[in-house]
């Protein structure tokens, strides 16, 4: 590569960078189109199947320092809602004739913040006292937390632990234990006890056996049972311990995920031992719990992504109206995908149709599913090749001919919107751009190579053209590249970049070390005469050689 | 690993030959004189090297017809299109009866099929870019009679690399029944690595497997010698000359008639002839670099490439 290539890819990649840093870092705009902030859309669907007068408990979240709980949405066919309060939480309970089967979705939003960061443990002194109410609900022994049962009184001998007035090293002996101590096995024991004498349990018992021995060392402890939002995933159920120290609640995994700083994806719905869900003469069916990460709105987006600064808020491309926006959307995608196409031409060195056509057809296949999309390309495809067959037969002129072609494309698409309306999938062709031009020039290209070198051929270069429009097509259906090239347009100077750097490469292609693969195998494999002839043997002794024993 | 050992026999991959070899050598402007066959043609004509005759062209729709009652009076010809590549859009006729043309590989077309030929031809079917394209008739090359017996129903040529003025590599390409007579590798046709200084036939490839006998003929293709091979470079690289591009790829055929004739050239020769050679074309060029500042004539340039060819071979 020449200096001057590297110094010009070097300038666009550098200057592309530094501008993209400045806004994150200085002007502080968002990398994703999300908000930092951290909204969640939860929602809680049951169906209660019951017999006569009854009621459907549920745990629901309440506020407090690391969530706000707001938006909330219930409803019920025929049962009325009453919330009852239960230490820092809140139950739902549905009640009335549970005959039948009911069908129970109560919503909510939910804003979790990071609690002020990890809580250090404190040193003595400290807050000595315990409220007597913290002490009365959170220190007595229960069925469910047995903590004078005796071998939970044995083991703390055992264990040695740090005397009362050092409550921190207390925590951690406790917590190193259950952590490294009991294996947590994901069907193994639920109750605490059982847990303790068999050294295992679920992530249940051991919260359950953490809590007891915490009572236990007199330290006040409730466990919690909660939800991990994680987007595009139904969320985990977590379950982990509190325990009161220093005046605060402390949290703590008993599976060793947090010590101290609740994750902030973390959703507390219920403090104790009971279950998020309970039916009293009734039983809870279909019960799912989903979770959605809340994109911003146009507006909150465009607010978020203008920066104070004059000059940089003037070029922000989120004052533009907003058809002219969607426009630039798309049109800052191709960057990437003409990068991507770059790779596969230059590094892998793929025959495709047309330059452009693979990220057309990537971008084709972004305003339909993918399957959908492949699958209709195939018919097109089919219907036009075959009729390209028959057209051969009619001699017609090149233009009027593909002009042919792009009519039967064109009813051919329209087919389709008729068949897919048929089967009720009507926003499957809303908005569908797919170029019809393109379209009808790949099956006058296939056809074409077809015809001169044979399908295989053809299809192979198919092959290799939907492979880069399916590589090129996660690339245009992330919002995350969306959001980043519409508002850091400065990146399409890192990919002019990164091209130049491609197009400095003039190392071999993947497709050049397959075709010269003999060249690259040991010599001695070769059935080569003339180049293992010694270098002084002349000319003549290697033809009389050769045509004589052929060795 | 396989990645290592091709740098190391300085093969010629398509990234290189882009950047350091077309992009540097062949400036843009001069393409159109190798693009189009009828200017190469003309231009060799113009330069006294020997081509095959044209019997007829068209350029324009109306022209067809005459096109065609010059064909009516042919027994044999080739009908193809100025701007073609790769072979595309070529077709042999070897004979005729009242109605029907018969092509290589024993298939037969009408009168009108050939128009429609044609026409397509001008629409710019087969031209790189789908630009409009010329129609041209040319005399069929008849095989020299010492390529009958390694050449399955088709005229085998030679493919001679010529860079900076100098010939560095070449190789013959013979027609199989699998590529129907045509002499293009990728659809099956063999190549062959010659002798620089000798044009004696070294090692054969047909779709990347070595092999030593023609398998349509039966015939032992290795330690033959290709005919007039001094010529063969001699016209390459006298074509090399008139077009000033320093890295081409000249398509030669020995005819049994006029002996060595330009088929047609290329700015951009394609990397197999490598592979059909046993050998990669870096070391070749870097020896080429190192003498192509020497003033030397054409017939000097011949010479030093007899010298080099052994060192060539043994590397």
């Amino acid at each position: 590569m020449s200096p001057a290539v590297v110094w010009t890819g070097i300038i666009h990649v550098a200057v592309g960078l530094a501008l993209f840093s400045y806004k994150v870092l200085g002007l502080e705009l968002a990398l994703v189109p999300t908000n930092p902030e951290g909204v969640w859309q939860v929602e809680l669907a049951l169906s209660v199947r019951g017999t006569g007068a009854g009621a459907l408990k549920a745990a629901l979240p309440s506020n407090e320092a690391s969530q706000i709980v707001f938006d909330e949405t219930a409803s019920s066919d025929g049962l009325s809602l009453s919330i009852e309060n239960e230490g820092p939480g809140r139950i739902g309970v549905w009640s009335g004739d549970l005959k039948g089967i009911h069908r129970i979705v109560y919503s909510f939003r939910a804003r979790l913040t990071e609690r002020d960061a990890e809580r250090p443990l404190p040193h003595a002194p400290f807050e000595p006292d315990v409220p007597a109410t913290v002490t009365r609900r959170y220190q007595e022994p229960t069925t469910v937390f047995p903590a004078a049962a005796r071998p939970v009184r044995e083991l703390l001998e055992e264990l040695d632990v740090p005397p009362p007035d050092d409550p921190s090293g207390r925590l951690r002996t406790l917590v190193a234990f259950i952590e490294h101590r009991v294996a947590t096995v994901s069907d193994g024991p639920a109750d605490a006890l059982l847990c303790l004498a068999e050294r295992e349990g679920s992530p249940q018992g051991k919260s359950r056996l953490l809590v007891t021995l915490l009572r236990a060392a007199d330290l006040p402890a409730r466990l919690v049972v909660g939800l991990q939002l994680e987007e595009a995933k139904t969320p985990d159920l977590v379950r982990w311990v509190e325990v009161w120290i220093d005046g605060g609640w402390f949290p703590v995994s008993p599976v060793g995920d947090f010590f101290g700083a609740r994750p902030r994806d973390l959703l507390a719905l219920r403090y104790g031992p009971g279950d998020l869900v309970d039916g009293i003469n009734a039983a809870a069916t279909d019960l799912r719990y989903s979770a959605l990460k809340e994109r911003l709105g146009p507006q909150e987006l465009a607010n978020m992504m203008i920066p104070d600064n004059t000059l940089f808020a003037s070029l922000s491309l989120y004052r533009l109206p907003l058809p002219a926006q969607r426009a630039l959307r798309v049109l800052l995608l191709l960057p990437l995908g003409a990068l991507a196409i770059a790779l596969f031409r230059n590094f892998v060195g793929l025959g495709t149709f047309g330059t452009f056509l693979p990220i057309l057809l990537g971008l084709a296949l972004r305003e339909t599913q993918l399957v959908l999309g492949l699958a209709m390309l195939a018919v097109v495809v089919l219907l036009g090749v075959v009729t390209r067959r028959f057209l051969e037969g009619l001699r017609l002129l090149l233009v009027p001919r593909l002009s042919f072609l792009l009519c039967v494309v064109i009813l051919c698409v329209v087919g389709l919107a008729l068949i897919g309306d048929g089967f009720g999938t009507r926003d499957f062709f809303a908005g569908v751009v797919f170029p019809i031009v393109v379209l009808t020039m790949l099956v006058e290209r296939f056809s074409l190579v077809m015809a001169e070198e044979g399908f295989q051929e053809a299809f192979r270069r198919w092959v290799n053209t939907l492979a880069v429009a399916v590589a090129s097509y996660p690339l245009f259906k992330s919002t995350t590249a969306e959001h980043l090239m519409f508002g850091f347009p400065e990146l399409v100077l890192v990919v002019m970049g990164l091209l130049v750097f491609i197009g400095g490469y003039s190392g071999f292609r993947l497709t050049d070390l397959v075709r010269f693969r003999l060249l690259g195998s040991s010599s001695e494999t070769i059935p080569l005469t003339s180049l293992e002839y010694p270098a002084g043997s002349s000319r003549r002794a290697l033809d009389g050689e050769v045509s004589g024993s052929g060795s | 690993m396989i990645y290592r050992r091709l740098r190391q026999m300085g093969v010629l991959g398509i990234n290189r030959r882009n950047i350091d070899l077309t992009s540097r050598h062949n400036p843009r402007r001069l393409y159109p004189l190798v693009d189009n066959k009828l200017r190469t043609k003309a231009m060799c004509i113009g330069a006294g090297i020997p081509v095959p005759r044209l019997l007829a062209k068209a350029e324009h729709h109306f022209e067809l017809e005459e096109l065609m009652g010059r064909v009516d009076g042919l027994d044999d010809f080739v009908m193809k299109p100025a701007r073609g590549a790769m072979g595309n859009g070529i077709v042999v006729i070897t004979g005729r009866t009242e109605r029907l043309f018969s092509r290589t590989g024993s298939r037969r077309m009408s009168r009108g099929d050939l128009q429609f030929h044609a026409a397509s031809i001008l629409s710019g079917l087969y031209a790189l870019g789908g630009n409009d394209d010329m129609a041209m008739v040319e005399e069929r090359l008849v095989v020299h009679p010492e390529f009958r017996s390694i050449a399955y129903d088709g005229v085998p040529d030679v493919r001679v690399i010529v860079y900076r003025g100098y010939p560095v590599m070449a190789m013959a390409r013979l027609p199989t029944k699998a590529s129907s007579g045509r002499a293009n590798l990728h659809q099956g046709a063999i190549g062959v690595g010659l002798d620089m200084a000798t044009g004696t036939m070294q090692s054969a490839v047909r779709h990347n497997a070595p092999l030593e006998i023609h398998p349509d003929t039966g015939e032992r293709l290795i330690g033959r010698r290709l005919p007039n091979f001094e010529r063969v470079l001699q016209i390459a690289v006298a074509a090399a000359e008139i077009t000033g591009l320093g890295y081409l790829g000249a398509d030669v055929v020995v005819d049994a008639r006029h002996g060595p004739v330009i088929l047609e050239l290329n700015a951009r020769p394609g990397l197999a002839i490598q592979l059909c050679n046993r050998a990669g074309l870096l070391p070749r060029l870097a020896t080429v670099d190192r003498i192509a500042d020497m003033p030397r004539d054409a017939t000097g340039r011949l010479t030093m490439v007899k010298e080099l060819a052994d060192l060539w071979t043994r590397d």
